[in-house]
């Protein structure tokens, strides 16, 4: 088959390529003797995870199913990918994913610099608080989201008893209906990880200098015009990054969307992960769910490397 | 030096922290109560917080089972392997680019940051397929070597970082005396950086002592490790959330003493990922 062996000599040349350039990064760093300490790393790296990266895409061309008694890999060239543009599941899933990433991280970013705000204070109580505040986002996701998911239970949990109390109609629960699913999934991402930027954001507040603070006061300035214009202008780059950090994070979503809403009621919280895993994982088409797993490679890589790249302007 | 509070800006800092509490810390505390409640309490209505009958039975019950011992010692077995693979990788690592002046070695730091990101479930699929042709899916190594990609790539993260900050004076004079650069690593920089390591290693068994999905699929019946104990105490013949408070206080045991008692070396680590290049 014309197709298959150009997809053989493809290896075979990339195999090649990859052999050259093993050997001229070695003849180049033989000298340094720090990179011999690099090289187990990267060689676990390259075998571990480079590996699969690259088997993942080769994957992603076939027509693969692991529940096929005949195993066989029929190659389809690039309509996995065709097809993962065509499937309105993926559109929800990319919408849902957006809406989670933006909402979860915003709030977070505004709640977290209050909450560093609000307990910057170098108290032996403010640093109590603190340390408590910590454990939420130590907490394995999984557990989190069966806590919640209690919390959340129409029948006997908490939330909807007192919004009940409250007169609020609560349906089948918070979880349960289309139009509250998400926003509850999310809290619940806010409640684990709005700690974590209160501690970067803790960091960001502490390196400011105090100068300028000085010189406000000096010129009359309040508290909330310090704030305002000095606290956050100054604070900008701790802002990007943390921002940054958090949306890398939270497209990684899986384990919470798992143990609450299983992507449901219909599709209202299936994120692209969580598609990814249903299609790979319990449906076992693993061409399709190569694919699909690529594309949101590209997506959380092309984000990261933009990450990368303003935290090291930052540093210079 | 800014005029004090008034009164009233007072009392609503207070009523902020306290709402602020009350939010983070009601559903550890309903964790909590939940696994010390009969089954017809937990479901009571209006719930109980203070006032329920308080019982060992859940934890009696759970502890009785041998299957819980089987997943507690999983999840050490994975998490110990994890965190030695990590630190035996990742250390020498994170030295390398702390002090090579080589830019391919230098640079590789951002390789390693870009590797953190990956996405798990990226990852997970094509190395879910190698490990089933290699046959190694339920056992351990398998669990190991996938959580040690991420958690190596944190490592080095973090020690570059902290080597960094190292003086460099006293590795040169052993140099100097004809020490090699792997024995100055050895035994001048790796001493000095205790912390840093401790800082690591907490890290990497919070990573693998939480992670889920790479157990759901990457281990077997006898090889699960706690989140899964949890998911089956819950999915079995009864909805038993007093059982699935248990299973999750083993869950959360790491990830409160370090809160709590180490969270110097924790927040350490937060800032060092996230706001030093």
């Amino acid at each position: 088959m014309p197709v298959q062996a150009g997809i053989h000599s493809i290896e075979k040349s990339g195999a090649t390529l990859i052999q050259t350039f093993t050997q001229t990064i070695i003849k180049k760093f033989k000298a340094d003797p720090y990179f011999w300490l690099l090289l187990p790393l990267l060689l676990y790296i390259v075998i571990i995870a480079i590996y699969p990266l690259f088997f993942s895409f080769r994957i992603s061309l076939f027509n693969y199913r692991l529940t096929d008694p005949n195993q066989t890999q029929t190659f389809v060239g690039l309509e996995n990918y065709i097809r993962a543009f065509k499937d309105p599941t993926v559109l929800i899933s990319i919408k849902n994913t957006l809406v989670y990433v933006v909402g979860t991280v915003t709030v977070e970013l505004l709640l977290g610099l209050g909450l560093a705000l609000l307990f910057s204070p170098e108290t032996k109580l403010a640093q109590f608080v603190r340390s408590f505040l910590l454990i939420p986002m130590a907490l394995p996701p999984l557990v989190v989201g069966l806590i919640w998911k209690s919390l959340y239970n129409a029948d006997f949990g908490v939330i909807p008893y007192y919004l009940k109390q409250l007169g609020i109609n609560v349906g089948r629960g918070p979880l349960g209906e289309l139009s509250t699913a998400m926003p509850a999934v999310m809290l619940i991402d806010v409640w684990q990880w709005t700690p974590l930027l209160m501690i970067i954001f803790l960091a960001g507040l502490k390196s400011l200098p105090q100068e300028p603070y000085e010189a406000a006061y000096v010129d009359g300035s309040s508290r909330w015009q310090s704030f305002i214009y000095l606290t956050l202008p100054l604070m900008k780059p701790t802002f990007l990054i943390a921002f940054l950090l958090r949306t890398v994070q939270s497209f990684k979503v899986f384990d919470t969307i798992y143990s609450t809403t299983a992507g449901g009621p219909g599709q209202a919280t299936t994120v692209l992960n969580y598609h990814i895993y249903t299609v790979g994982l319990t449906f076992f088409d693993m061409g399709y769910a190569s694919a699909l797993a690529n594309i949101l490679l590209v997506m959380v890589t092309v984000l990261s490397i933009i990450y990368i790249l303003v935290m090291t302007r930052r540093q210079l | 030096m800014y005029k004090k509070r008034s009164l009233p800006e007072k009392i609503i800092l207070i009523i902020l922290s306290l709402l602020a509490i009350a939010f983070f810390l009601i559903p550890i505390y309903w964790l909590l109560t939940t696994s010390l409640k009969f089954g017809r309490d937990s479901f009571a209505i209006p719930p109980t917080w203070l006032f329920f009958d308080a019982t060992l039975k859940n934890f009696t019950e759970v502890l009785a089972q041998s299957k819980t011992f089987m997943y507690i010692k999983n999840s050490i077995i994975i998490t110990a392997g994890t965190t030695f693979l990590s630190l035996i990788l990742g250390v020498p690592a994170g030295y390398a680019i702390a002090r090579s002046k080589f830019r391919f070695v230098k640079n590789s730091a951002y390789f390693f940051l870009l590797l953190l990101m990956l996405p798990p479930v990226a990852m997970l699929i094509p190395f879910y397929l190698i490990m089933r042709d290699l046959s190694l899916i339920g056992t351990y190594m398998s669990l190991i070597l996938l959580n040690t990609v991420f958690d190596a790539a944190f490592v080095v993260w973090m020690m570059r970082s902290y080597f960094a900050d190292v003086p460099l004076e006293m590795e040169e004079a052993a140099l100097v005396d004809g020490a090699s650069h792997f024995n100055a690593f050895l035994k001048v920089a790796l001493p000095l950086s205790v912390p840093g390591i401790i800082a690591s290693a907490l890290y990497t068994i919070i990573y693998s002592w939480n992670d889920f999905l790479f157990a759901l699929m990457l281990t077997s019946p006898t090889t699960k490790t706690i989140p899964l104990g949890i998911l089956a105490s819950f999915s079995s013949v009864e909805i038993s959330w007093g059982k699935m408070a248990v299973m999750s206080i083993f869950a959360i045991i790491p990830a409160v003493i370090i809160s709590l008692f180490l969270n110097r070396y924790f927040v350490q680590g937060l800032t060092a990922g996230a706001t030093k290049g």
